[in-house]
């Protein structure tokens, strides 16, 4: 067979002028994206450059063992950020031990076993909107309900992170149920298929699949909750506070709130203070994710 | 019994049909359709089919005396305001193979699902009829749809492993139904069902490995071998070489001939030459309808129906 399968158009057709400005406009468009993404990845990066050069440079000072042991002070010499740390890990741990269990249940129940129907529908549109509800709502609704109908202690971790909870649970029932919509139908079908129950399909299979979706959505979640200052000053959390929380129901502040707090200072030397308790805020936010990322690769790797 | 591949190549070189109109749009556009009709004239597959058939010598067995595994009468499925089936009875036999056929969407795959159940877990799906196995209604309230599908296990389109260890995956079934009591006992099923779905050679120096690193083919085969650790009296297969090359096709048919007599066996299948070599009964479907339901070697080679001589002579389909 000397004939070629394929014979060639006119010699024109990938060889000419035309052709050539066309395969040369698509390198080009390449190149303009190419270089647009990178300039879009430098500013983002550029600001945060500019936000931990700041504060370093400005906080780095502020730092002494005084610092990192001591809570709010009047003097400034005498002003830590301890007693803020400790009250941000309080609230955070009673946000989590409730918004992670309650939402992981609430993803499950409406992804696997409720029934779709309209029912069902208003459910997910609400949560939705839970998810947008600003956060200062969220503080006058945990005004409202912890401390007034509840009575419970005014400017506690326990009602800040009953708040943030609050908060946090549309976030992780949105990416649970994404999570959970992920996994592979194939996967319940085999369980099914050897006689698992819709409680061993779900608990067996499709929940830890979903786990290392789940604890992103978590993460996400946990870190907005710790950065938040709004809804904390709603409750009470605003106050001057110079002991170090002793549980969940003492008066405490959080970082963010102290930085504020600080921010607001006429003292002059409350603004390296402030820078400071920045970089302990970022710190503490890396090593959260950081321990995240790292049991989320855990749960992935078991598979 | 036999096991030999049929090899497909048609009788007549079918021109590959892009490098035809390749071919062709370079010359003039007239000539497209002049070869496209070429390319469209399918060789006729019925000797294939003949030796597919001669090939297995239970084609022709006769049906079996007493009382079917499992039979279905007046199956209607539907799938909201869609009928996919449209009263279908069969009768599953319990040292056979029954093997489905039609083309896409004809509902067997459809059907294969009632057998255990599983269209339940299908949103809107509606069965009507009545199913039995071992004469006890399986959709009756005293009928566990978690033991009928212990009872009738199921093997996918798609090789569909538990991301678990390969041990894991055989074991699961038996721990969750409490049939090994002990550490030893669950390794003795673990190596029994391995060894049955012919994969224990393979996968016994590696048995904590990843059930999902395995090729296409011996995925398949750990999941026939999970499938028969709860020791089922029914399998259900659902076009199980669909994707799957023609090696690890060639065992999982000869897996098929082996499983025979222990396990009533249903398959359904989009290759006819398949149903022809590991079947005994065979059942054409067509748009919902179960047209003709008999031996295997009166099918392919002596329908009684117009529609089953059309199929499986590949007039459409």
């Amino acid at each position: 067979m000397s004939k070629p399968l394929i014979q060639a158009g006119p010699a024109t057709r990938w060889s000419g002028d035309e052709m050539k400005r066309r395969v040369a406009r698509r390198y080009a468009a390449e190149r303009r994206f190419r270089a647009l993404g990178l300039a879009a990845v430098l500013l983002s990066l550029a600001f945060l450059a500019f936000l931990l050069v700041t504060m370093i440079v400005r906080g780095a000072g502020g730092f002494s063992s005084t610092f990192l042991t001591a809570s709010d002070a009047t003097d400034p010499a005498m002003a830590g950020v301890w007693g803020a740390l400790k009250g941000s890990m309080l609230t955070i741990l009673v946000t989590m031990a409730l918004a992670f269990p309650i939402g992981v249940l609430a993803a499950v129940y409406l992804e696997e076993f409720a029934r779709r129907n309209r029912w069902n529908d208003l459910v997910e549109v609400s949560i939705n909107n839970l998810a947008a509800v600003p956060s200062i709502i969220f503080g006058l609704l945990g005004l409202a309900v912890f401390l007034k109908v509840m009575n419970l202690p005014r400017s506690a971790p326990l009602v800040g992170g009953l708040t943030l909870a609050l908060m946090t649970m549309p976030v992780i029932v949105i990416a649970g149920r994404n999570a959970i919509k992920a996994v592979p139908p194939s996967i319940r079908d085999a369980a099914l298929g050897v006689g698992a129950s819709k409680m061993q399909v779900v608990f067996h299979h499709v929940l830890p699949l979903a786990l290392p979706g789940i604890l992103t959505g978590t993460i996400i979640g946990m870190a907005r909750a710790l950065g938040e200052t709004a809804p904390l000053l709603m409750i009470g959390m605003r106050a001057f506070i110079a002991a170090p929380p002793a549980g969940v129901t003492s008066p405490a502040t959080v970082l963010p709130v102290q930085i504020f707090l600080w921010s607001d200072e006429v003292d002059r030397a409350f603004v390296e203070k402030t820078s400071a308790a920045i970089i302990v805020l970022l710190v503490f936010m890396l090593m959260m994710n950081g321990l995240a990322i790292y049991l989320r690769n855990k749960f992935e790797r078991r598979w | 019994m036999t096991k030999e591949m049929q090899p497909v190549t048609p009788t007549t070189p079918v021109p590959f049909p892009s490098t035809a109109i390749a071919a062709d749009a370079a010359q003039d556009d007239a000539g497209i359709a002049k070869e496209d009709t070429a390319w469209t004239q399918r060789p006729e597959p019925t000797p294939h089919l003949d030796e597919a058939v001669d090939s297995n010598p239970t084609a022709g067995e006769p049906l079996g005396q007493g009382a079917p595994k499992m039979r279905a009468q007046d199956i209607k499925v539907f799938y909201g305001e869609k009928q996919a089936i449209r009263g279908v009875s069969i009768d599953v036999h319990e040292d056979k193979v029954t093997a489905f056929i039609g083309p896409s969407g004809c509902g067997k795959s459809t059907f294969l699902r009632c057998l255990n159940r599983m269209n339940d877990t299908i949103p809107g799906a509606r069965v009507t009829g009545r199913i039995e196995l071992d004469g006890q209604d399986i959709n009756s309230p005293d009928m566990d749809v978690v033991q009928l599908r212990a009872r009738v296990g199921m093997v996918f389109q798609k090789p569909n492993p538990f991301p678990k260890s390969i041990f894991e995956n055989v074991a699961y079934g038996p721990r969750i139904h409490g049939l090994a009591p002990s550490k030893a006992d669950l390794d003795t099923i673990v190596e029994k069902s391995l060894r049955r779905a012919g994969l224990w050679d393979e996968v016994k120096d590696r048995l904590t490995e990843s059930g999902t690193a395995l090729s296409g083919g011996q995925q398949q085969r750990l999941c026939i071998a999970r499938a028969i650790a709860v020791d089922p009296e029914v399998i259900l297969m659902d076009e199980p070489c669909s994707a799957l090359d023609p090696i690890a096709t060639a065992k999982i048919e000869e897996l098929i001939h082996e499983l025979r007599g222990r396990y009533a066996i249903a398959i359904v299948t989009h290759n006819m030459q398949q149903a022809a070599r590991v079947s005994q009964r065979t059942a054409f479907f067509h748009l919902g309808e179960l047209v003709e339901y008999g031996k295997t070697a009166d099918i392919f080679t002596n329908p009684r129906e117009q529609r089953t001589q059309d199929y499986i002579t590949g007039r459409y389909g």
